[in-house]
C-alpha cells in the first residue's frame, strides 16, 4: 500500500480530512491505534460555546476569539474555515449511509440544548433526533427515563432545566419500562440496538404515547437506534404525534458511534482506508521531509511510505499527548515538541476542580498552514500538517469548541494539501484541464 | 437544644476512639461516640492500611513490636473479615544496609515477631514485580486491614449494645463542674443543631487533634505534633504482599496491598495544623522514586491518588529527640494525676494496629477512677461481621458479582457497587455527601476515580433522597472537588488521561460548571 | 514498547496484567465486543479484562464468566489505549481452568495435529461419522460438542505428503518457507498446494520444513503449557530456515497472529530467542504479496474472473494490524467484484463454536454477517481463516474459500475453463 496521504488517528479532525482528501480522489490511509474518540462523545457539532460568557453567534464570536487569542486554533484557522467546514460535514452526514439522518442547526446561532445533567448546552449542529429540546423554542418537555438504565435519571434532569429557565419551559419526568426482551441491564447500548429489531420503535412509540401530554416535546436518552435514527425518530414521532428528541449522556455514545460509522463508511466509499490496530511509533525522512510513517504492529514494525502526513492524535484524552513522571510532555506519534507545558516545578493545575487549569492549553504549536512549530518556533516538517485536539491554545471541554476545532482544522488540511499538489502539478503541459476538487 | 445522658462520651471517630467506646459498651456503660466530621475522616482514613507484624519497630521500638504482633494476632481473631491476609515480606534492597538485616531477624526473635527467612528466588516466585536485586528477604506476618471495615464493625457493634454514634458533631465546649469534666456540647456541622451531653465520664481519642480538645477542658499544655505523611495509591496490586525495605524507618519504604490498589508510603514531617493536608510536588515526587526501589517500573505505572495523614505523635515537654524519635507507642494522659482535672483522661498516640489495645487501657483507667471492676472482653469478643473468622479477600465483590449477576446494573464499576448496594447504604446512611458513601462503599475509588459513578451516584442519590436538584447538584460537584483534592498532585500517564476523559464528560458533556448557582465565580 | 523518544519498556508495561493501568473506562471495548451484544453471560470485555483483573490473586479464581469470552481479540484491537484486554482475559481463562479443571472435550478439541493423523487415515469413515446425526447427538452428550457445530471434512491426504513429492517447476534462490498450519495439512490440502504455485509463480522457491502444530486452540482453552510445547517446537522447526534469511508465508492468518504476537504476549514467552525470531519473519500470505507488488516485483498477469464475492477479515486477520491486503489484490482483477462485509467476527472464534454451550451464542455472533451475506447472495465468501470459512458456509450455506484461491484462478494457474464457476477446494 502506496499511500499518498497517511492520517494518523480516526477521530474527528482524522476523518474529516480522510474524508476530504479521499473524495478529491486522494489515495489516503487511516491508521488508528483503536477506535476513535467520536464513540465517547455527544455527537454534537460544538463551535463555541463559551467564551467568559455564553456564545449565541459561533461564528462572530470565533471572529473575535481568533483577534484577541492569537494562539487559540481558531486564530490559526479563520470563522470562514469553520463555517465551511461545519456545512460541509452536515453535507457529507446528508449523504451517507444512515441518509435521510442528517445534522441541523447552523454556525451562526447555537441551539440550546439540555445535557443529562439539565444544564444548557450550547450546540450549533445537532442530530436532527436532537433538535426539538432546543430550549430557545421549546415550552412543554416531559423528560422519559427507562427504569433500571444507570445513565440517566429523567428527574433530576427536569428539575434543574426548570431552574435553568427560571420556570419558563415547564418540565416533568416519568419513566418507563425498557423493552420487553432485553436480555439483560437496559444500558445505551442494548436498548438502541433493540430499536433496530423490527417493530421495537412502534410498539415503544405506542407506550410513549400513553404517557405525553398534548404539547408536550418528549425527550428520550440517546437511544434512538445505531442503524437507523432516521426512521426510528420519525416513527416515534409519527405514531405519538408530538415532537420527539434524544438527550446524550455518559459514553458510549450512540450518536457519536452514528458519526463514526457515517465517516468511516464515506471513507471507504470514497475508495480510503482505515486499518485500525496499528500504533504509530515514528517516521522515516531526511531534512525537512518524512517519508515514511513507522507503525508498530503483531510481530515487529512496518513503514507505510507516503508524501503527506496528517497527525490527527488528539490530545491527552486520547493518548496523543502523554505527560510523564518527570513531568515533561510528549507528541506519542511523531516526537514533535509540545507548546504551554509547565515546566516541572510549576503548578500544572489549580487547588479547584472548576479552575482553569495551566496544563490544559498545552498541545503542538502550529503556523497558518498547520505545519508543527518546534519549541525554537520554526516549522519542522514540511508534509507533516497537525489537527484536532493536538493543536495548542484551546481548552475545548470547557468552550465547547471541539468538534468545530477538529472539522475546520481536519477540513483545512486537506484542502491546503490538495493545493500543494495542484502547484505540483502545474508542471503538466498547458490544455489540460485541472479538475476542481 | 438535645439533652443526651451517658456514663461515657468519647470523642474522635477513629480506630482508638470507636474502639474505646466498643470496649466501654461491652462492658456495660452507657457511651455516645461523637466525630466532627465521618467516622474515620482522621488519621485512621488516611494510612496505608497496614496490620502491624511488628517488623517496623524490631530494631528501633522492641516494645512497639511486641505490642505489634501481640495485637496483630488478636484482630485476626475479633475482626477477621476487615483483615486480608497477605503476609508481609521485608526485603534487602541494594540501597539498604545489608547489616540491618542481622539486626532485623535478631529484632524479631527477641521480640515475638514470627520471621522466616526465605531466598530471592522464592521472593520473586511470589511477587514477580518485586525488585530483582534484593539480597536478602524475611517473611513475618504482616497483613492489610481496611479502616473504614473496621470502623463500621465498631460502630456496629456500639449501637448492637446500646451505645450512640453521632458523627458530623463538633465539640465546641467540655463542661467543668469545679475539677471535673462533666460534659460537652455538640454542634451538629451541616444543620448547625446543638446538643448537650452530660458524661461521667469523658474519654478524649481525638489523635492529632487531642490537644485541642484538652485545651477545652482547661488543660493546656497537651502538645501533640502532627507528624504528616502522605501516601499514593496505585491502580492496581502491583504486589499482593505487603513488601517493607529491611531498613531503618525511611521515607517510602512499604507497599501495602489494600483491596484493589497498592499504597506506597509513607514521608515523616512534623507538621503545625492537622487539617493542613495539601501535597507538595517534592513529596510526591520522592515517594514515587522510593517506590521504584521495591517494584522497578512503579514510577511509570499508574498513580490513582496521593494523600496526606497526620501521625499523633506527643512529645513528652521534657524529651528533645527529633520526630521520628517521639514515641510512637501510646500515651495514656491521666488528668486527675497530671492535671488535678477529674473525669477525663487522654489516650493519643499509637497506631492503628494497637488500637484495641490503648482502648483497653484507656477504659481500664476509667474503672480504676470509678472503683469498677468489669474485665475487658475485647480480646475474646468478635467483632459483628467477623463471626465466621475468615479474612476478607479482595475477590470477594468479583464473586459476589458472578454469584449474582442479576439485573443490579454496577454504578461504580471499577470497585463493583451494585446500585441496590447503593441505594441500601444511602438510605441506612441518611447522608447528602457523598464522599460518605466513598468511605462506606469505596464509591469513586478505583480508575475512573468517581469519572463515572459520580453522576449516577448523584441521580440515585436524588431519587432515594427525595432530594431537590440543588442539593444533588451540591452534592456532585462537592465530590468532584474532594476527588481532585488527592488527584491533581500526582497527575500524569495513565491517570492524566482518565482525568481529561473525565472533564470531558462533566464539563464536555454534562457541563457541571453551568449548573444553575454553580458558575465558576 | 518505544513511543517516539520516550521509553516505556518496564516490568510492569510488559506484563499483560500491566496493560490494565491504560483502562480510562471509556467503553469503547463494551460497544465492539461481539459475544456480549449477543449474550448476557458475558459481562464485556471491559469488566472480564481490566477490571476485574484488579480483584483477581493467585488464589483461586471466581469469575467463571470469563470463560464466555470468545477469543476473537476485536476489543484489544478497537482499544484507543492499549490495554491487552483479549490477553487479560485469556490469561484469566487458562487461571480458571487450571483451577476448575479442564474437560476431555477440550483437550480432545484442541489437538489439532493429533486429530488430524488419527482421522486422515480413516478419511471417509471418520467424516461419515461426523456427518451421523445420531453420532453427532451422542458427541454432544458425552463430550459436548454441539451436534450442529461446524467440522471439516478429512481430506484423507495431507498436504505434507504432496510437499514431499512436490518439485518446483522453476529452480531459483529466492527461498520463502511456507507454514502451513494443520487446517491446510489435514483438511485443505489443495489450498496449500495453490499457496505453493502462487508462490513459484512469483519465482519464490518453497520450502516446507517439519512443523507441527502452532498451539493456538491449546492456548485458547486455557491449555497453556500444552500450548507452549507446541509452538516452541513449530518455532524450533522454523527457525533455522529463517537465520538463513527466509521469510515465513502463511494462510492461516489465526496461526500466523499466533506466532507474530499471541504466543509471546499471552503465553508469556517473550524470551523464547527462536519464537521472537521466528516472529518478525512471519507474514500473511496476502500481506506477502502485496508488499511485493508495492516493490514492483508481484507479477501481474491476471485473467479476469468474472464473479461476485463476499470477502469477510476475520477477526484474527485485523488482530495483524495490516488492514486487508486481499482487497488490494482484488483490486487487480478485472471484472472480479467484491463486497466487502462489515460485520465484527463470524462467531467460531477457533473452537469455541463447537462447544455446547458456546454454539448459539457463536450463532448469534455471527448473525449479522450471514444477514449481510444472504442480503448480497454472492457465489462465494472470501475469507483467511479455515475455522470460520467452516462456519460461514455451513450458516450461510455460500460457498467459503480463501484469497489464495481467487489469486490462483486469475493467474490461471486452475487448470479450469475461463469463466466456470470457483467450487472452493475441490
Amino acid at each position: 500500500m502506496k499511500p499518498e496521504v497517511v492520517v494518523v488517528g480516526s477521530g474527528m479532525s482524522g476523518l474529516a480530512a480522510g474524508v476530504a482528501l479521499a473524495e478529491a480522489g486522494v489515495g489516503v490511509l487511516v491508521l488508528a491505534k483503536g477506535a476513535g474518540s467520536l464513540q465517547l462523545a455527544p455527537g454534537t457539532i460544538d463551535l463555541l460555546g463559551y467564551a467568559g460568557e455564553r456564545v449565541t453567534d459561533p461564528l462572530s464570536a470565533i471572529a473575535k476569539l481568533a483577534d484577541r487569542d492569537p494562539r487559540h486554533p481558531y486564530a490559526l484557522l479563520g470563522a470562514e474555515a469553520v463555517a465551511d467546514a461545519a456545512r460541509w460535514l452536515s453535507s457529507r452526514v446528508a449523504e451517507g449511509p444512515l441518509a435521510p439522518y442528517r445534522y441541523v442547526g447552523s454556525p451562526e446561532q447555537n441551539m440550546l440544548l439540555p445535557t443529562a445533567l439539565g444544564v444548557l448546552r450550547p450546540s450549533a449542529l445537532v442530530p436532527e433526533t436532537m433538535a426539538a429540546a432546543d430550549l430557545r423554542h421549546a415550552d412543554r418537555i416531559v423528560v422519559v427515563g427507562f427504569r433500571g438504565m444507570k445513565d440517566f435519571y429523567p428527574s433530576l434532569i427536569a428539575e434543574n432545566l426548570m431552574r435553568a429557565t427560571g420556570g419558563a419551559v415547564s418540565v416533568r419526568a416519568t419513566q418507563i419500562d425498557p423493552p420487553s426482551g432485553l436480555d439483560g441491564e437496559p444500558g445505551t447500548f442494548r436498548l438502541a440496538r433493540s430499536l433496530d429489531r423490527p417493530g421495537e420503535a412502534a410498539a415503544l412509540a405506542a407506550r410513549l404515547a400513553a404517557v405525553v401530554q398534548d404539547d408536550e416535546v418528549l425527550a428520550l436518552p440517546a437511544v434512538l437506534s445505531i442503524g437507523d435514527p432516521h426512521g426510528v425518530w420519525e416513527t416515534l414521532q409519527r405514531v405519538i404525534g408530538r415532537p420527539v428528541c434524544e438527550i446524550p449522556t455518559l459514553p458510549p455514545s450512540v450518536p457519536g458511534l452514528r458519526l463514526f460509522d457515517t465517516l468511516r463508511a464515506l471513507l471507504r466509499r470514497a475508495g480510503g482506508r482505515l486499518v485500525t490496530g496499528s500504533h504509530v511509533v515514528g517516521t522515516k525522512g531526511s531534512g525537512d521531509r518524512v517519508e515514511a510513517v513507522r507503525v508498530h504492529v503483531s510481530g515487529g514494525e512496518r513503514s507505510y511510505p507516503t508524501r503527506w502526513v496528517v497527525l490527527a492524535t488528539g490530545g491527552v484524552a486520547s493518548g496523543g499527548l502523554t505527560l510523564d513522571p518527570d513531568w515533561r510532555m510528549w507528541e506519542t506519534a511523531l516526537g514533535l515538541d509540545v507548546a504551554g507545558v509547565p515546566a516541572p516545578e510549576e503548578l500544572r493545575f489549580s487547588s479547584r476542580y472548576l479552575d482553569p487549569h495551566p496544563l490544559s492549553r498545552a498541545g503542538i504549536a502550529a503556523d497558518r498552514d498547520l505545519r508543527p512549530l518546534d519549541a525554537d518556533g520554526a516549522r519542522r516538517w514540511e508534509n507533516v500538517l497537525v489537527v484536532g485536539a493536538a493543536l495548542a491554545g484551546a481548552e475545548p471541554w470547557r468552550e465547547k469548541s471541539g468538534e468545530g476545532i477538529a472539522l475546520a482544522s481536519g477540513h483545512r488540511a486537506a484542502q491546503l494539501i490538495l493545493n500543494a499538489e495542484r502547484r505540483v502539478q502545474e508542471t503538466v503541459p498547458e490544455g489540460v484541464a485541472e479538475p476542481i476538487a | 437544644m438535645t439533652q443526651l445522658q451517658a456514663d461515657l462520651l468519647v470523642i474522635g471517630g477513629g480506630a482508638t476512639g470507636a474502639g474505646v467506646a466498643w470496649d466501654a459498651c461491652l462492658r456495660g456503660y452507657r457511651t455516645i461516640l461523637v466525630d466532627r466530621s465521618d467516622l474515620a475522616d482522621g488519621t485512621s482514613g488516611r494510612f496505608h492500611g497496614l496490620l502491624h507484624s511488628g517488623g517496623r519497630y524490631v530494631v528501633k521500638d522492641p516494645r512497639a513490636a511486641t505490642e505489634c504482633i501481640q495485637e496483630n494476632m488478636i484482630l485476626r481473631r475479633v475482626a477477621a473479615a476487615t483483615i486480608e491476609d497477605t503476609g508481609g515480606l521485608f526485603v534487602s534492597t541494594p540501597a539498604d544496609d545489608l547489616s540491618y538485616s542481622d539486626e532485623f531477624l535478631q529484632g524479631c526473635l527477641d521480640t515475638g515477631v514470627p520471621v522466616e527467612e526465605i531466598s530471592t528466588a522464592e521472593v520473586l516466585r511470589r511477587e514477580p514485580t518485586v525488585n530483582p536485586a534484593i539480597r536478602r528477604a524475611f517473611a513475618v506476618p504482616d497483613a492489610s486491614i481496611d479502616a473504614w471495615k473496621l470502623l463500621h464493625a465498631l460502630a456496629r457493634g456500639i449501637t448492637d449494645h446500646g451505645g450512640r454514634v453521632l458523627t458530623y458533631r463538633e465539640v465546641t465546649a467540655l463542661h467543668r463542674d469545679g475539677d471535673a469534666v462533666t460534659g460537652a456540647t455538640l454542634r451538629d456541622t451541616r444543620t448547625g443543631e446543638e446538643t448537650e451531653v452530660d458524661a461521667g465520664f469523658t474519654i478524649n481519642a481525638s489523635g492529632a487533634w487531642a490537644g485541642r480538645i484538652s485545651a477545652m477542658a482547661g488543660v493546656g499544655d497537651v502538645t501533640i505534633v502532627p507528624g504528616r505523611g502522605i501516601m499514593i495509591a496505585m491502580n492496581h496490586r502491583l504486589v499482593n504482599t505487603v513488601v517493607n525495605r529491611c531498613t531503618m524507618p525511611a521515607d517510602g519504604d512499604i507497599l501495602v496491598p489494600i483491596r484493589t490498589v497498592s499504597v506506597i508510603g509513607t514521608t515523616d514531617e512534623p507538621a503545625d495544623d492537622p487539617d493542613e493536608l495539601t501535597v507538595a510536588q517534592d513529596e510526591v515526587d520522592q515517594m514515587l522514586h522510593a517506590g521504584d526501589q521495591l517494584v522497578p517500573g512503579l514510577r511509570n505505572s499508574r498513580a490513582l491518588r496521593v494523600w496526606a495523614g497526620v501521625r499523633p505523635l506527643f512529645r513528652d515537654a521534657r524529651s528533645q529527640s527529633s520526630d521520628r524519635d517521639i514515641t510512637r507507642a501510646h500515651t495514656l494522659l491521666d488528668h486527675r494525676d497530671r492535671d488535678g482535672v477529674e473525669r477525663f483522661i487522654t489516650i493519643t498516640g499509637g497506631k492503628l494496629t494497637t488500637f484495641r489495645l490503648m482502648a483497653q487501657e484507656a477504659v481500664d483507667a476509667m474503672c480504676r477512677h470509678l472503683g469498677d471492676s468489669q474485665p475487658c472482653l475485647t480480646r475474646e469478643q468478635v467483632l459483628p461481621g467477623s463471626e465466621s473468622g475468615e479474612y476478607y479477600t479482595v475477590r470477594a465483590r468479583l464473586r459476589a458479582r458472578e454469584a449474582d449477576p442479576g439485573n443490579d446494573p454496577l454504578v461504580c464499576e471499577c470497585e463493583m457497587i451494585p446500585r441496590g448496594r447503593l441505594e441500601r447504604e444511602m438510605r441506612e446512611h441518611a447522608t447528602v455527601n457523598l464522599d460518605d458513601i466513598r468511605r462506606a462503599l469505596r464509591l469513586g475509588m478505583g480508575p475512573c476515580q468517581g469519572g463515572f459513578c459520580t453522576y449516577r451516584a448523584t441521580g440515585i442519590l436524588h431519587e432515594v433522597d427525595h432530594l431537590d436538584a440543588a442539593t444533588a447538584d451540591e452534592a456532585l460537584v462537592a465530590f468532584l472537588e474532594e476527588r481532585w483534592k488527592g488527584s491533581w498532585p500526582i497527575l500524569y500517564g495513565d491517570q492524566l488521561r482518565q482525568a481529561r476523559l473525565d472533564d470531558w464528560i462533566y464539563q464536555g458533556l454534562l457541563d457541571v460548571e453551568h449548573l444553575p448557582d454553580w458558575s465558576a465565580t | 514498547m518505544s513511543v517516539a523518544g520516550h521509553d516505556h519498556d518496564d516490568v510492569l508495561g510488559d506484563l499483560m496484567r500491566g496493560s490494565l493501568d491504560h483502562c480510562v473506562k471509556c467503553t469503547i471495548c463494551e460497544q465492539y465486543c461481539p459475544v456480549s451484544a449477543a449474550t448476557p453471560l458475558f459481562p464485556g470485555p471491559k469488566y472480564a479484562g481490566p477490571q476485574s483483573e484488579r480483584f483477581r490473586t493467585d488464589e483461586e479464581s471466581v469469575d467463571r464468566s470469563v470463560d464466555y469470552c470468545s477469543g476473537c481479540g476485536i476489543c484489544t484491537q478497537v482499544c484507543p489505549q492499549g490495554v491487552h484486554i483479549a490477553e487479560i482475559n485469556s490469561r484469566a481463562r487458562a487461571k480458571l481452568k487450571h483451577d476448575t479443571g479442564i474437560p476431555l472435550r477440550d483437550r480432545i478439541i484442541t489437538r489439532s495435529e493429533i486429530l488430524g493423523k488419527l482421522g486422515t487415515p480413516v478419511a471417509p469413515l471418520a467424516n461419515a461419522s461426523l456427518r451421523n446425526r445420531p453420532l453427532r447427538v451422542l458427541g454432544e452428550r458425552a463430550l459436548g460438542i454441539h451436534r450442529d457445530a461446524p467440522v471439516p471434512a478429512f481430506a484423507g491426504r495431507t498436504f505434507r505428503s504432496w510437499a514431499k513429492h512436490h518439485v518446483a517447476a522453476v529452480p531459483t534462490s529466492d527461498r520463502v518457507v511456507f507454514f502451513y498450519g494443520c487446517g491446510t495439512d489435514y483438511y485443505e490440502p489443495r489450498l496449500g498446494e495453490m499457496a505453493v504455485e502462487i508462490l513459484e509463480h512469483n519465482g519464490f522457491a518453497v520450502d516446507t520444513p517439519k512443523q507441527g502444530c502452532c498451539g493456538l486452540p491449546l492456548q485458547s482453552s486455557g491449555l497453556f503449557e500444552d500450548a507452549r510445547r507446541y509452538v516452541r517446537r513449530l518455532a524450533h522447526n522454523l527457525a533455522p530456515a529463517v537465520r538463513g534469511g527466509a521469510t515465513i508465508v502463511a494462510v492461516s492468518t489465526s496461526c500466523s497472529l499466533m506466532l507474530k504476537r499471541e504466543a509471546i504476549e499471552i503465553l508469556g514467552l517473550e524470551d523464547d530467542a527462536e519464537l521472537r525470531l521466528v516472529s518478525g519473519r512471519v507474514r500473511d500470505i496476502c500481506e506477502f504479496l502485496v508488499d511485493l507488488h508495492d516493490e514492483g516485483r508481484l507479477r501481474t498477469d491476471f485473467r479476469p474472473v468474472d464473479a461476485r464475492v463476499a470477502y469477510h477479515a476475520p477477526c484474527q486477520q485485523q488482530g495483524h494490524g495490516i488492514g486487508k491486503p486481499a482487497l488490494d489484490l482484488f483490486a487487480l482483477i478485472e471484472r472480479l467484484h467484491v463486497d466487502e462485509m462489515d460485520a465484527r467476527c463470524c462467531g467460531i472464534a477457533g473452537t469455541y463454536g463447537l462447544k455446547r454451550e458456546k454454539y448459539e451464542i457463536a450463532m448469534a455472533v455471527g448473525e449479522p454477517l450471514f444477514k449481510q451475506i444472504r442480503a448480497v447472495s454472492p457465489g462465494l465468501v472470501v475469507c483467511d481463516s479455515e475455522t470460520c470459512r467452516w462456519q460461514i458456509e455451513k450458516a450461510s450455506g455460500v460457498p467459503s474459500v480463501h484469497p489464495v484461491e481467487i489469486l490462483h484462478r486469475a493467474y490461471g494457474l486452475s487448470n479450469v475453463p475461463d469463466g466456470s464457476a470457483i467450487n472452493g477446494n475441490s
